[in-house]
């Protein structure tokens, strides 16, 4: 049985609206409620935060070797320097931590496994001193063989990145080799492959390949570290995560006596996240300086460089594809080999091949499937989470493999998505059923947006025009129990302070928050404050990832704000005796239908309660909470087959199409539109849902025509800056976007919402190279697709 | 990112001053005028000069001026400044729309035309404009003044012929009296900033002679001579224009790094040179894209 349909069942037949029910805030895009204090230039940041002239800095000593042994560190000469006040080995603190694989280390202790990787710090009274002291440490290395590449990484002579993981404690549902570089093992096994094979009239066979990628999030990483007199330990974080941060930091540093209740995480608003400030990086080492100067607060700083190397990055892939496909353009089987480099630590990576494992058969009905995600440990930067969590780089395969096999069958590829695209109620690659889903439709918008089928041709007779569409899909990829919570607090004027631990990381959360709270409560959006958290005073969330807070922090705010109309009813009931389901809340007010001439003004009573007749007060503060877990959700299952368990929460589907100009002779490629619709449930402000639509396709055309990280042979970053790894400009921006939003209402959603963020990036890589292919005749099979690339296949294709 | 390297900073007052510190510094000094690649180096630890000279209070090294057909720049203009100006935008338009190509607005208000060819790194834009324009560098030390060619400019990658103990004056281009008109191409990764991964800069004559230049072609900016001799004399059509696309590439040697392959550096010679000629001989005649656009490849 399927928990999550039995749960989630929309009731039969539709409601009449009364007076109160009819939508007034969700729906409209009210603006942001950080808007002013952002565009004043007044937000804080965690950099801008002051404390004071007893503030320490610390600076780093990295390793030069991608693999070797440390033989000695000699801190002596560091240590004189004038105004250096500790320095800091791996020899202080031995302690592993991970979020879903214990691997990582808050120093090297003995062994380097990346170029970067910390290996001491020096904290002092100023930031230059600190950088002089680092440059005064001298470590001695014995350099060891390393492996750099994610498929030459499981050759039996390959040297091995961990040679203890037998020993390594990880989540049950990772499955690592110990002996190998293999640390997670991800199979789906559904149908009959074989048999699927057997009935494809075509059988295409490639490999498509995915570089690293940087979030080049405009805020570095920052963090600021106080372990007090009272033996608390109070962590200032640019983060994504302060309670899993928290709870990190309290795992890691317990031998120092800590406990959660001693650990106090303070995010600020953060300029820009994308994944890469999810979990725990950096952050680790400040809290481990802290509790080395007592009493005195530690700032670690990330420089535009270490951002690039020594944060997480976005796994390079290798994708093996072979699927079947029959006359009629069905799909009959998929054969799918992802190769994962996830670098040095694979704590948070390895989560993501997870993810991409459970679902790489993208939003098709696969019948047929069998898929080997597969996560290596290589000796570059450790890899984590990146907007789109492993997705965008099957997509590129998939996607581009559709569109080939369905142009060499003689099909429309369009119309081969539109017959393969999943259904409600279809089931997923793990055997579970799909949400409702409005993929269809987004299909079809989306095809009549870019005018598909009619040849456009350019005006300029050195280019041509070629147009593409694919489809996208993706789930949060989070832990089951994930869960979040939310406090309402009512204000003697009525107003609201809503606290919770999503973060704003500038897709704006707080007004969501915000506008749920008032559609439940009829308080205007103006009258309510959401902050971002302390993790003292807000209560739990998970992480705000895998595009789930507006759903799993909007659930919890929702039913905050249903507890606290519950007590407002209740209490109203009790003290004007008037009959609880007639009582409804509108403009401030609670209002009776039987009695039209009853309002309270919830300033009238929400703190000091309501006076009876007898002049006694009742009731009292006014408040709520909420809690949401996905109750129906499991990740145990037959590690040989995936099947069983039900790890994915919901998919958020959608579709793209692109029109693209090329050059011919340089390979330059100019986007003379774009069009992204994307089933978002309930689109609880449209206006922010159509920016995630433009900021997502944004990045995502970064990743496919102009961003990659390059590595010399020694595992060395040739490119961590902005000369050299490029992102977009406002002179790079299509011509036309238009942002399409489907509303299919996901019925466990808050409103019928579900996530929205990191989908809109997704489909770009397949948008690109089909359109090339389309434009010019060439396919581009390695990301990204550059125009030298673009170029250099055009004059290939003419000899 | 905090410069941890330590290092006198001395503004003299006037030439004679700046002059002396370079005499007596030579390699240990480094000017700074518009600071955007010595700021970079310092804080990268790729420069550890003993002293930073600012020139920037030296009045004989502001502004320029056009006196009887040569114009001379002083070492403290920058490209902004030349973007700004009405007089540089009708008179080298070459210059202005090359300039228009460096780096990006906030870089181009500081740094400086002269700062650009003493960096002297292969990809420096300004340095084919200088070429085709046969500008001049003029240098001083307190043992004069020289005057020396841009051909002899540049010896190789961030080297220049500029001795220890001088600094850059001013540059000089003398506007050509033949009827002409020209166009900067520019091979770039994207829209926004970015050190060219090729350049071509083309004067056109109306007397069917041209003048060409490259930059991060080679090991240096330099004058395809060969390639100009081909082109002399007629007028510029489908076979010409194939024979000089060959023959440049004898007279380029670009390489393979990072930004570039050094076989899509090749193949853009071919289309840059094909393409900046086009666009030069329309503007010669009135036509063509206004300078400044469609010179990004």
């Amino acid at each position: 049985m399927d928990l999550q349909k039995l749960i989630t069942k929309p009731k039969k037949g539709a409601k009449s609206i009364r007076a109160g029910e009819e939508l007034t805030v969700v729906g409209q895009s009210v603006p942001r409620i950080d808007g002013w204090e952002k565009i004043k230039g007044a937000a804080k940041y965690t950099d801008d935060l002051e404390f004071g002239p007893g503030l320490l800095y610390a600076a780093l000593v990295e390793s030069p070797f991608a693999h070797a042994r440390i033989k000695s560190i000699d801190i002596s000469k560091a240590e004189k320097l004038h105004g250096v006040v500790k320095v800091v080995t791996g020899g202080n603190f031995t302690q592993k931590f991970g979020l879903y694989m214990n691997d990582r280390y808050v120093f090297a202790t003995d062994t380097v496994r990346f170029v970067g990787e910390q290996v001491a710090a020096v904290v002092a009274t100023d930031p230059k001193i600190a950088l002089r002291g680092a440059g005064l440490v001298k470590v001695e290395y014995e350099e060891l063989p390393a492996v750099m590449d994610a498929v030459k990484a499981l050759e039996k002579d390959s040297p091995l990145v961990h040679p203890d993981l037998k020993s390594y404690t990880h989540v049950p549902w990772f499955f690592p080799k110990p002996g190998t570089n293999i640390a997670h093992w991800r199979k789906i096994r559904k149908g009959d492959l074989a048999k699927g094979f057997r009935d494809a009239d075509l059988v295409m066979e490639d490999t498509y390949s995915v570089p690293r990628y940087a979030h080049c999030a405009i805020e570095p990483h920052s963090a600021i570290g106080l372990y007090d007199a009272s033996g608390r330990l109070t962590m200032w974080t640019s983060s994504q995560s302060p309670f899993t941060q928290r709870h990190v930091f309290a795992e890691t540093l317990k031998s120092f006596g800590l406990s959660h209740k001693d650990v106090r995480v303070i995010s600020t608003y953060i300029g820009g996240g994308f994944g890469g400030k999810a979990g725990v990086t950096m952050e680790i080492i400040a809290a481990a300086l802290a509790l080395t100067v007592p009493g005195r607060p530690v700032k670690l700083l990330w420089s535009r460089a270490q951002e690039f190397y020594n944060t997480y990055q976005r796994l390079g892939c290798t994708a093996k594809i072979k699927m079947g496909v029959s006359k009629a353009g069905k799909i009959t089987a998929l054969d799918f080999k992802l190769h994962w480099d996830a670098g040095a630590y694979v704590e948070y990576g390895a989560n993501v091949v997870n993810a991409a494992g459970l679902s790489a058969s993208g939003p098709y009905k696969v019948d047929n499937l069998s898929i080997d995600s597969m996560c290596t440990y290589t000796n570059l930067p450790p890899c984590g989470a990146y907007r789109g969590f492993g997705y965008s780089e099957f997509l590129f395969g998939l996607e581009s493999h559709i569109t080939r096999m369905a142009r060499e069958l003689g099909l429309d590829p369009v119309e081969f998505r539109m017959k393969n695209a999943i259904k409600e109620g279809d089931t997923l690659p793990y055997g579970a059923h799909m949400n409702p889903t409005g993929i269809r439709d987004a299909i079809e918008r989306v095809r009549k947006e870019i005018r598909w089928g009619v040849k456009e041709k350019s005006k300029d007779p050195k280019k041509a025009i070629g147009k593409a569409q694919v489809c996208f899909w993706k789930s949060p990829a989070m832990p089951p129990n994930a869960s979040s919570s939310a406090f309402l607090k009512f204000n003697e004027d009525g107003s609201i302070n809503i606290l919770v631990s999503g973060m704003e990381i500038g897709q704006g959360l707080l007004t969501v928050m915000a506008q749920i709270a008032s559609e439940v409560l009829s308080v205007p959006v103006s009258k309510i404050r959401v902050e971002t958290p302390d993790t003292d005073r807000n209560p739990y969330e998970w992480q705000t990832v895998g595009s789930h807070v507006t759903w799993g922090c909007g659930n919890a705010v929702k039913r905050a704000a249903l507890e606290a109309r519950e007590r407002i009813l209740d209490l109203v009931q009790r003290v004007h005796c008037l009959d609880k389901s007639a009582l409804y809340l509108e403009d401030q007010h609670v209002k009776c239908r039987t009695k039209p001439d009853f309002a309270l003004r919830f300033s009238d009573f929400v703190i000091n309660g309501i006076q009876a007749e007898d002049h006694t007060f009742k009731g009292g503060p006014i408040m709520g909470s909420g809690v949401f877990m996905p109750e129906f959700a499991s990740a145990i299952s037959d590690p040989e087959t995936g099947q069983g368990g039900h790890p994915n929460v919901h998919y958020t589907t959608g579709s793209a199409g692109i029109i693209l100009e090329v050059d011919r002779e340089t390979g330059k490629m100019k986007i003379k539109k774009v069009a992204l619709a994307v089933d978002c449930g309930k689109a609880i402000n449209p206006d922010l849902v159509r920016g995630q639509i433009v900021g997502g396709l944004l990045q995502g055309f970064a990743t496919v025509l102009y961003e990659d990280m390059r590595y010399n042979e020694k595992g060395r970053l040739l490119n961590p800056n902005f000369s050299d790894y490029k992102i977009p400009t406002v002179m790079d921006m299509p011509d036309q976007v238009v942002p399409i939003i489907i509303e299919v209402a996901q019925p466990d959603g808050p409103f019928g919402a579900r996530g929205v963020g990191e989908h809109t990036m997704i489909p770009c890589a397949p948008l690109i190279a089909n359109a090339v292919e389309d434009a010019v005749g060439v396919r581009i099979k390695s990301m990204p697709v550059t125009k030298e690339k673009v170029a250099l296949a055009v004059k290939a294709a003419k000899k | 990112m905090p410069i941890t390297t330590e290092f006198e900073y001395i503004k003299p007052k006037d030439m004679d001053e700046a002059l002396h510190v370079f005499s007596v510094y030579k390699e240990k000094a480094r000017v700074l005028a518009g600071g955007t690649d010595l700021v970079v180096h310092l804080k990268e630890n790729l420069a550890r000069p003993e002293v930073v000279v600012d020139i920037k209070a030296l009045p004989e090294l502001a502004g320029f001026t056009l006196r009887d057909g040569t114009l001379r720049l002083g070492a403290l203009v920058t490209f902004s400044d030349l973007i700004a100006s009405p007089l540089i935008k009708s008179k080298f338009p070459l210059l202005w729309e090359a300039s228009l190509t460096v780096a990006s607005v906030g870089v181009r208000n500081r740094a400086t035309v002269a700062g650009n060819i003493c960096s002297a790194v292969p990809s420096a834009d300004s340095a084919p404009v200088l070429a085709v324009y046969e500008a001049e560098v003029l240098t001083r030390s307190l043992k004069g003044e020289r005057r020396i060619p841009i051909a002899d400019w540049f010896t190789g990658p961030k080297k220049t012929a500029l001795l220890p103990e001088e600094i850059v004056t001013s540059i000089e281009l003398k506007l050509p009296e033949k009827k002409h008109a020209g166009c900067y191409m520019k091979l770039s990764r994207y829209e926004g900033e970015d050190l060219a991964q090729g350049g071509i800069a083309v004067l056109a004559f109306a007397d069917n002679t041209y003048r060409l230049a490259t930059c991060a072609l080679g090991p240096k900016p330099a004058r395809c001579p060969g390639t100009e001799a081909v082109l002399s004399g007629a007028r510029l059509g489908e076979k010409l224009l194939s024979k000089a696309k060959e023959t440049i590439l004898g007279e380029v040697s670009p390489i393979s790094d990072i930004r570039s392959s050094k076989e899509y550096r090749l193949h853009m010679t071919q289309i840059m040179l094909g393409r900046a000629l086009g666009s030069a001989v329309a503007r010669l005649f009135g036509k063509g894209a206004k300078y400044g656009t469609e010179n990004i490849c």
